[in-house]
């Protein structure tokens, strides 16, 4: 509960970080903020050898939450999964720091 | 920006792995000197917070002229308000999970690293720093002098991470450098100018609601009105 309490606002600023994402999909595709066109890179690569030799890159890896095909919950668990572990490897390097000592 | 499985040469894959290794080795020693000072029981929720929010703006495409598109990198971002160092662990950890959904390739996270987290986050930061130290010059208030120079030196981050990028598929072979490096160059232009956007806004927002979070101000070199 003290754990809870101490971490109020962190926890509550993830919670609305995840509201605004999931509004700002909503709307944002909508009425035309947001864009699913390819980036930077992808249009670079696109424009100089097409779409299908993009697609057809040789990858030793197949992504193992590939099958999410819905923004929101790709969303929720990529906002979960990054905070769950940026937190646990800062308190990783925290806890070794203290044992040295 | 973010570089697909198959498009790096083996030998560009493995050396910039090891330069991100060494990065993150070097940045690991480095937070734990920070955690000495600071409370870490305090810092760790609120790198959550930023995990949070460099992901979900990073998810988020804005439409760029052309019919492409532009997401937040964050690299200068997270140096500025953590340090350069943790910018690279945390970029590494976003670029791990992008991963699972096969944004950006499993074996390219080295390339990835080192374009979004050593350049944009080290290379930025410095970038930053010597803006603040231009700008220390005028009389404007230290949240404004580091909201502008990270927005500038978020754009330039980004053009120089474009270039990188470039020059790492370039090598590869799959596309001539002197095509994919104009293209990179050209579309990072534009994108830019949104990370600028995005980077100096958080800055500023943080700034006016929890000013204390920002923990770089004094490697920064940022000097306040009535320090001149």
């Amino acid at each position: 509960m003290t754990k809870f309490e101490s971490n109020k606002w962190p926890i509550l600023t993830i919670v609305i970080i995840i509201v605004v994402l999931m509004i700002m999909l909503t709307v944002g595709f909508t009425i035309g903020i947001l864009s699913e066109d390819p980036d930077g890179l992808e249009r670079a690569l696109i424009d100089a050898r097409g779409e299908t030799w993009l697609e057809s890159l040789p990858s030793p890896w197949v992504p193992i939450l590939g099958w999410i095909e819905s923004d929101y919950i790709a969303g929720i668990i990529g906002i979960l999964l990054s905070v769950v572990l940026m937190v646990a490897i800062f308190y990783l390097i925290a806890y070794i720091k203290k044992n040295k000592e | 920006m973010h570089i697909p499985d198959g498009l790096l040469d083996p030998i560009t894959t493995v050396v910039l792995w090891i330069v991100t290794i060494i990065f993150m080795i070097i940045g690991f020693k480095k937070i734990g000197k920070t955690f000495e000072e600071e409370d870490s029981e305090k810092l760790i929720p609120y790198i959550g917070v930023l995990a949070a929010t460099l992901f979900a703006f990073q998810f988020v495409n804005y439409p760029v002229p052309g019919g492409t598109s532009g997401h937040l990198v964050g690299g200068t971002l997270v140096g500025v308000i953590l340090g350069p160092w943790a910018a690279v662990i945390v970029i590494f950890m976003i670029l791990v999970v992008q991963s699972l959904f096969g944004d950006g390739g499993i074996t390219a996270i080295g390339a990835n690293t080192f374009n979004m987290g050593v350049i944009c986050g080290i290379l930025g930061f410095y970038i930053v720093k010597a803006i603040i130290l231009v700008l220390n010059k005028t009389n404007m208030e230290k949240e404004k002098k580091v909201t502008i120079a990270t927005a500038i030196g978020s754009y330039i981050a980004i053009l120089l991470a474009a270039f990188m990028a470039g020059v790492e598929v370039g090598i590869g072979g799959a596309i001539p450098m002197e095509i994919i490096i104009p293209a990179m160059i050209f579309w990072h232009i534009f994108i830019g100018i949104g990370e600028a956007v995005i980077s100096a806004l958080i800055v500023y927002f943080i700034y006016k609601v929890k000013p204390e979070f920002i923990t770089t101000e004094e490697i920064l070199g940022v000097i306040t009105n009535d320090q001149v």
